[in-house]
């Protein structure tokens, strides 16, 4: 790979908003690097069940935009990589980028996956929630792009069976981090969301109750491709019968340094008890709630078929779970309408736990962050793309909570807005 | 990249495992240990398919991790789900095509 090389835009972050940039630039005729920490592109959002409101399979539409990047003749995609360091440059921008070993040469390996089957060791697939195991060295996930393994050498004993089994010795355990850089005209920061780790939440019980589990885990157990291919109870396979969902388990909560309001977890809570009703036709499914915030085109509309739907809705602030007996929960709530203390047992409990950024530039990017880590937006309601630094944008939920429509719309303001920059650019034919 | 010559690339392997012999150490002890629970799981799948409870009991193992192990085994074809006995699904060994011929487990 050549030590330094040059595209237009640079787009740190291959989830949907990274995706829908590039593409949007590439169709444009500018040439985009895309640059992703994980093995596969996609995002969050590959990882979900289906999408609300229209309930269409998320799968569905991310991979086709997966696949579009992947051939796309000006999108290059660097998966597996870290930006150790971003800045601006009389060019445009550089950053420098350490490419992680996959320890399989990535010119060699047609994706068989004969090195996953002969491997002995199993170990936590954080893909499906820690709800099942993969090999040490496994390709991410079955519609992972690209469709390349990763050795963990953590876990590895370099016992050879993969070398052994690999049809055409792609298998490289010696290989290096490989380090180059990349200067392009301008970047723009896609770098999404993560979810406030259970463990933070000491009154839910720290992430140790395992029926208690977060909402991207339940995305896992919805999703057809899940765990277990349909949706069990974690701590002994039973089918539930009632589950319920504790909204703003992270959120709106200063003691859990998340003070704002994550914004999409009303609806992806209620998505996932409309998709449970109809895998769990006889399941009782309760949402806690504090208020329900359906802004969006269609959301309220789908909130009352949710409650048409026989989902019960609580107006109650939890304030502790606990285990209960034969695996349920018990879930300890005050009512918000004056009727008091209560409490509840479930088969299962989902925590709308609250998103916080996905990246923190400190260290890599000048960049601004707002009080809530997010990437600032100079101009939230003119054009919520631009940064604070001239030719970097930002789109998505790296500036914050956002529903994957609006990430989508942002993404081409991003792209928009990248595309003007060059334009203006000295030397830019018009 | 490319590979080293053979000789160097014997030493260099040799180097590798001298720097993970933790790691190696460690990851060897959990493989026997996972082996010997999987075939335990199978060995009692041999009489007929059985819930998580079931398996759980007869091999010793808490319900959440048999049901990790199951969920594995089922991704990697060597189990198939059975019919639902009240709550709970039945699993039983994959006969049938799509059975695993390669799996080291």
């Amino acid at each position: 790979m050549p030590p330094i090389q040059h595209f237009d835009t640079l787009v740190v972050g291959a989830g949907i908003s990274g995706l829908q940039t590039a593409l949007d630039l590439g169709d444009q005729g500018y040439k985009v690097a895309v640059l992703e920490k994980d093995a596969s592109i996609g995002g969050k959002m590959i990882r979900l069940s289906k999408v609300f409101p229209t309930l269409d399979c998320a799968s569905c539409i991310t991979t086709p935009k997966m696949s579009s990047a992947a051939h796309h003749e000006n999108i290059t995609l660097f998966t597996y990589c870290r930006l150790s360091d971003l800045k601006q440059t009389p060019a445009g921008v550089s950053a420098k980028i350490r490419r992680m070993p996959r320890y399989v040469d990535s010119d060699k390996c047609i994706g068989c996956r004969k090195c996953e089957y002969v491997c002995p060791v199993y170990v936590p697939d954080e893909e499906q929630g820690g709800f099942s195991a993969k090999k040490a060295i496994s390709i991410p996930f079955s519609n992972a792009i690209p469709q390349l393994p990763v050795l963990d050498p953590g876990f590895c004993m370099l016992c050879g069976r993969c070398e052994k089994a690999c049809p055409t010795q792609a298998i490289d355990y010696l290989q290096e981090p490989e380090d180059f850089t990349i200067q392009a005209r301008t970047a723009v920061l896609t770098t999404g969301f993560d979810m406030l780790p259970k463990k933070k939440n000491v009154q839910f019980g720290n992430g140790r109750i395992p029926n208690v589990i977060d909402s991207l885990q339940m995305e896992r157990l919805l999703a057809p491709h899940g765990p277990y291919n349909r949706v069990l109870r974690p701590s002994d396979g039973m089918e539930p019968d009632s589950v319920a969902y504790v909204q703003c388990a992270g959120s709106r909560d200063k003691q859990m340094g998340v003070p704002y309001c994550s914004r999409v977890c009303c609806m992806y809570a209620i998505k996932q008890a409309m998709l449970l009703s109809g895998s769990l036709p006889l399941a009782d499914i309760t949402i806690y709630y504090m208020d329900i915030r359906a802004f969006g085109k269609g959301y309220e509309q789908f909130y009352q078929n949710a409650k048409a739907m026989g989902i019960e809705f609580v107006k109650a602030k939890v304030g502790r779970i606990d285990q209960g007996e034969n695996g349920n929960v018990k879930v300890r709530y005050e009512r918000q309408d004056g009727a008091g203390i209560d409490t509840a047992s479930h088969d299962l409990v989902v925590l709308s736990m609250g998103m916080v950024p996905g990246w923190d530039p400190a260290g890599v990017c000048p960049v601004s962050t707002d009080t809530d880590k997010f990437i600032t937006s100079v101009k939230p309601k003119i054009s919520a793309v631009l940064t604070d630094m001239d030719g970097i944008f930002t789109a998505g939920a790296a500036a914050g909570p956002k529903d994957i429509v609006d990430s989508i719309t942002e993404s081409g303001t991003a792209a928009m807005e990248a595309a003007n920059y060059m334009a203006g650019l000295p030397g830019e034919v018009q | 990249m490319e590979k080293p010559d053979n000789d160097a690339r014997k030493k260099a392997m040799k180097n590798l495992r001298a720097k993970r012999k933790e790691t190696i150490a460690k990851s060897t002890a959990m493989m026997k240990q996972q082996k010997k629970q999987v075939q335990a799981i199978l060995d009692f799948l041999e009489a007929g398919e059985a819930t998580i409870p079931q398996i759980a009991l007869n091999v010793h193992m808490p319900t959440d991790k048999t049901l990790w192990y199951m969920a594995t085994l089922k991704k990697y074809g060597q189990i198939v789900e059975g019919p639902k006995d009240g709550a709970f699904f039945k699993y039983r060994l994959n006969a049938g095509p799509g059975a695993p011929k390669e799996n080291a487990t």
